[in-house]
């Protein structure tokens, strides 16, 4: 990685939070909502829930997710959306944030396979469901086909649409359209890219429909 | 000036060095940043656009589940005005601060902000805030010319000859309005803040095109020293010039933070995008022209009216490229302001020169029809020698280039120039062509690059990457000055901390840091040189430091590989962890008297589809030829220029703002209503790049590409259309309904 990405930067992830430095930074009142905790492994999956998930925070309603093969329990509001909850609960901060409102395509996750919209779905009426987001696809240093493909291709430019990009594309390419650009251009129509690097886009995706 | 011409990175395709961090949801954007105690704000909007605040009633929504604060102009505490710019700092676009006082000049405009636990109960709150008005009638018209205007007259833009007696004269002439709508530019990323507070410093994570003048304007605003405020952004999901300034969210999250000691993160709903961070000005233009019948230009008259908020004062400038680009004795641009009741416009991509160039070459294409001359003919024949507004010559100019390899790659020679004579497939075809033109430039810049006992190098500058590639450019500059490979450079960028890097606008990043890095680059060369003969162990010890290079990440004897000491060892023997060097860029941009015009310049060429009997048109294919200088990394480079293209198309059949005449709201204020180009709407597009360097901007003849793309698009698809349909639309966006003959009914 050639950018020296956390430089400079305050705690930001999850991950490098003693529970000590949280608890003396904030009141214990509001550490539930500041952060709930992710599950540290697939074998908690069905465990009991953690402890910030039962500290009763007002408003907020316990709930199960298993994301990227793993289960958070976690507390949320009820109006939560999945999108919310995986960025500001679960801190998988790679799904993003577009328009709210199912026109742009950027927070485009899989729930069991499909890609959908995650700021259409209510996060408490996904407790089932197997959800994946792109942290699940591949990371920086082992990227999947269509991420490296992406890369290859040049297929974005300022990367805020990429992600959902990326989902979506990762689950088109299982779905039955035909095999011209004309068909990937309108599979891929439901992501906005303002930066327009359709093209290149449309090239990433046809090189991995052609690898497999 | 110095000339690099042979280089095995510059002008090489190289792979974004941030893809990785990209494609895998790594890349840390403002609004994924997260503290412990994190509470999130969400601003309550005016739902009038002109009156004041009758009553502010805040008393349920505090005492609803989760709320921490709701704060309004009686306890947000101290916001202040910042004072007049001053060169590239102290720049922003809305100058009064939130909240500052009860007056509504447009609708959305921030009247309160709640601050809860979770982002669910701050919006529920925000909605829960009872507001009434004393409502006055708004004004969001966008008829502009012949409205009341800011100044008694139009300001004289640029002026040579005599336009009114060359215009009385002539013996063709063309004189027709054109209007362009309010653009909003909607970069997928919505505009945030997360603002930390530690009751001294403010640490501030902004979706921000400028950290540097992001953290001198949110410094007076808030009342702390410079040095109180650091602005970070490491990735930013786009800006088109929405995202250069501050906007008042920014200073919105900052004072919740200051007052309650915690961290807070406002982000800006889509529907505010809209209302609160700006747009390009809804823009009236009348153009007149005249050329003798031969074809020669002999008058340009632009005079334009483009609208601006009720307290500031936002001028397009239209007139950008009108003065130089084609040769004319007699021209006159004339511009005014005139207010309404709006969000305050700001640039968007390609300002002034995109909405100027629609109109211009709008004007020229309907001059060739009435000349009966070929477009790009035409264009050629009026080619000037010389910049003629400033009397001074061009630094790099390959218009005529454009224009014809443009033509041959598009096969223009086949264009049967009457109207609807082309067929294909049953479907009409319309041929269209537009030149354009973008600044080129320097900004003063600072940057440093350290050579690092593990082999690798690190380069800073208080920068951005908006999308533009600059990480990779950053990388690839101190690859050709050391020989490090581009994957062992760490390049930081997006943080107020680092040396004062430039605004990522006007196409300008990549010829501003290039001088500097080159410098940093060279003096930790020297640096290292310096070690090499003076460390015991060295095998270079004693030599003179000006018989060595770094060549290929190893120091040696000039120009002699054998003995060659890869530049790790050179510090590992010396016991030496980094050696530094730091490079200053001087600006073009405060040049009162330049010796060159520097511009970049193009030629777009569009293949549009009509079938009126389904009344679908379709762009076919766009040839694109740009003269951009010597292209830095061509992969980022065409996939912005294709990108700006499909921005073109947008801007030509679909956006528009559009404001409810009644309320002054926005009405399709969403990415539904407000329509863009999607991957469906793409057509074939090439880009070709002339790729002369020019050494005059800096000494690897780089420019910048990220608005010429835009320019001319538009203009060259309305052109198509005429050719297809016999149609004129000098209103954008081009509707379905203009190209279809309409019945004549009388309505009793």
């Amino acid at each position: 990685m050639a950018i020296d990405e956390h430089e400079n930067e305050p705690k930001t992830s999850l991950g490098r939070l003693t529970r000590r430095s949280f608890l003396s930074h904030v009141g214990a009142a509001t550490a539930a909502t500041a952060i709930a905790p992710l599950a540290s492994s697939s074998a908690s999956a069905e465990a009991a829930p953690t402890e910030a998930a039962s500290t009763k925070i007002p408003g907020t309603v316990p709930i199960t997710l298993r994301v990227n093969g793993q289960s958070h329990a976690v507390q949320v509001d009820p109006r939560a959306t999945l999108l919310d909850t995986l960025r500001e609960t679960l801190h998988l901060t790679g799904t993003k944030k577009g328009c709210d409102h199912g026109q742009c395509g950027a927070c485009t996750v899989h729930v069991n396979e499909r890609r959908i919209n995650s700021c259409l779905a209510l996060a408490v009426m996904q407790q089932n469901a197997e959800i994946t987001t792109i942290e699940g696809i591949g990371g920086p240093e082992n990227l999947h086909p269509m991420q490296d493909a992406f890369v290859e291709h040049d297929g974005f430019q300022c990367g805020y649409c990429t992600s959902g990009q990326i989902m979506s594309a990762v689950a088109m390419v299982k779905e039955p359209w035909g095999k011209t650009d004309a068909d990937v251009r309108e599979a891929m129509s439901g992501n906005i890219c303002r930066c327009g690097a359709y093209p290149n886009i449309v090239a990433a995706v046809q090189a991995v429909r052609r690898m497999s | 000036m110095d000339q690099i011409s042979e280089s095995k990175i510059i002008g090489v395709a190289t792979r974004r060095v941030d893809g990785p961090l990209k494609v895998s949801g790594a890349a840390m954007y403002a609004s994924d940043h997260h503290f412990p105690g994190l509470l999130y704000a969400w601003p309550v909007c005016a739902t009038i656009a002109k009156g004041s605040i009758a009553n502010l009633d805040s008393a349920q929504a505090e005492k609803m589940t989760g709320v921490v604060a709701v704060y309004h102009r009686a306890n947000i505490g101290k916001l202040y005005r910042v004072p007049p710019a001053a060169g590239m700092s102290l720049i922003l676009d809305e100058k009064r601060p939130p909240f500052e006082d009860d007056e509504i000049r447009y609708y959305g405009q921030y009247v309160a902000v709640v601050v809860a636990n979770t982002v669910e109960q701050a919006r529920a709150a925000a909605e829960s805030v009872k507001v009434t008005y004393n409502r006055d009638k708004p004004d969001a018209n966008s008829k502009l010319l012949g409205s009341p205007l800011t100044t008694d007259k139009p300001e004289e833009k640029s002026k040579r000859g005599d336009t009114a007696t060359a215009l009385k004269s002539a013996k063709v002439k063309v004189d027709e309005v054109y209007t362009t709508p309010v653009e909003t530019h909607n970069p997928i990323e919505l505009h945030a803040s997360v603002a930390v507070y530690d009751g001294q410093k403010f640490t501030l994570y902004e979706t921000s095109q400028a950290v540097v003048n992001h953290r001198d304007v949110l410094a007076q605003m808030l009342g702390v020293p410079p040095e109180q405020v650091q602005v970070i952004t490491r990735f930013l999901g786009s800006g088109f010039g929405g995202k250069l300034w501050p906007w008042p969210q920014s200073a919105l999250a900052a004072a919740c933070a200051r007052n309650l000691n915690r961290p807070v993160k406002l982000v800006v709903s889509r529907q505010m995008m809209f209302q609160n961070v700006g747009h390009r000005p809804a823009i009236e233009q009348r153009i007149q022209l005249a050329a003798e019948p031969d074809g020669k230009l002999t008058a340009v008259q632009q005079d334009y009216v483009n609208h601006t908020s009720m307290l500031d004062d936002y001028d397009e400038g239209c007139g950008e490229i009108t003065p130089f680009i084609y040769s004319t004795q007699n021209l006159l641009v004339t511009g005014g302001l005139a207010r309404r009741n709006v969000g305050n416009p700001t640039a968007m991509r390609g300002p002034g020169a995109v909405p100027g160039l629609f109109a211009l070459e709008s004007a020229m294409d309907e001059l060739a029809v009435s000349l009966k001359m070929d477009p790009v003919q035409f264009r050629l024949k009026n080619e000037p020698e010389m910049d003629e507004s400033l009397n001074i010559p061009f630094s790099s100019r390959h218009m005529k280039e454009c224009l014809t390899v443009g033509a041959e790659k598009f096969g223009w020679s086949n264009r049967t120039p009457q109207i609807g004579s082309m067929k294909k497939d049953g479907v009409t075809l319309g041929w269209g062509v537009a030149a354009c033109s973008w600044l080129a430039a320097r900004s003063e810049t600072q940057a440093s690059v350290e050579l690092r006992q593990d082999g690798s190098a690190r380069v800073a500058c208080g920068t951005q990457d908006i999308g533009g590639g600059t990480y990779t450019v950053l990388a690839q500059i101190v690859s050709h000055e050391t020989g490090i490979p581009v994957s062992k450079i760490d390049v930081v960028l997006g943080d107020s901390a680092l040396p004062s890097g430039p605004i990522s606008g006007g196409s300008w990043v990549t010829a501003s840091v290039t001088p500097a890095v080159l410098e940093a680059a060279q003096k930790a060369s020297q640096a290292l040189l310096l070690v090499a003969v003076k460390s015991d162990g060295s095998s270079f010890k004693g030599k003179k430091p000006e018989d060595l290079e770094l060549a290929d990440g190893m120091v040696r004897q000039k120009g002699q590989a054998q003995g060659a000491v890869p530049m790790a060892e050179v510090l590992q023997i010396a016991k030496v962890n980094s050696v530094s060097g730091q490079g200053k860029s001087e600006g073009t941009l405060e040049d009162s008297k330049p010796k060159y015009s520097f511009h970049s310049y193009g030629a777009q060429f569009v293949e549009i589809g009509w079938q009126p009997e389904i009344a679908r048109l379709r762009i076919n294919r766009v040839v694109t030829v740009i003269d951009a200088g010597r292209i830095m990394n061509p992969r980022p480079a065409r996939n912005q220029i294709e990108g700006a293209v499909v921005m073109g198309i947008g801007m030509a059949l679909f956006e528009e703002t559009m404001y409810d005449s009644r309320s002054g709201a926005p009405i399709n204020n969403n990415l539904a209503d407000y329509v863009m180009a999607v991957n469906a709407d793409t057509p074939q597009i090439e880009v070709t790049f002339l790729d002369y360097p020019d050494y005059n901007l800096n000494a690897l003849g780089v420019r910048g590409v990220g608005e010429i793309g835009l320019a001319g698009v538009a203009a060259a698809i309305t052109s198509a259309v005429y050719h297809a349909t016999g149609i004129r639309v000098r209103d954008l966006p081009v509707r379905i309904e203009d190209l279809l003959p309409m019945p004549k009914v009388n309505i009793a």
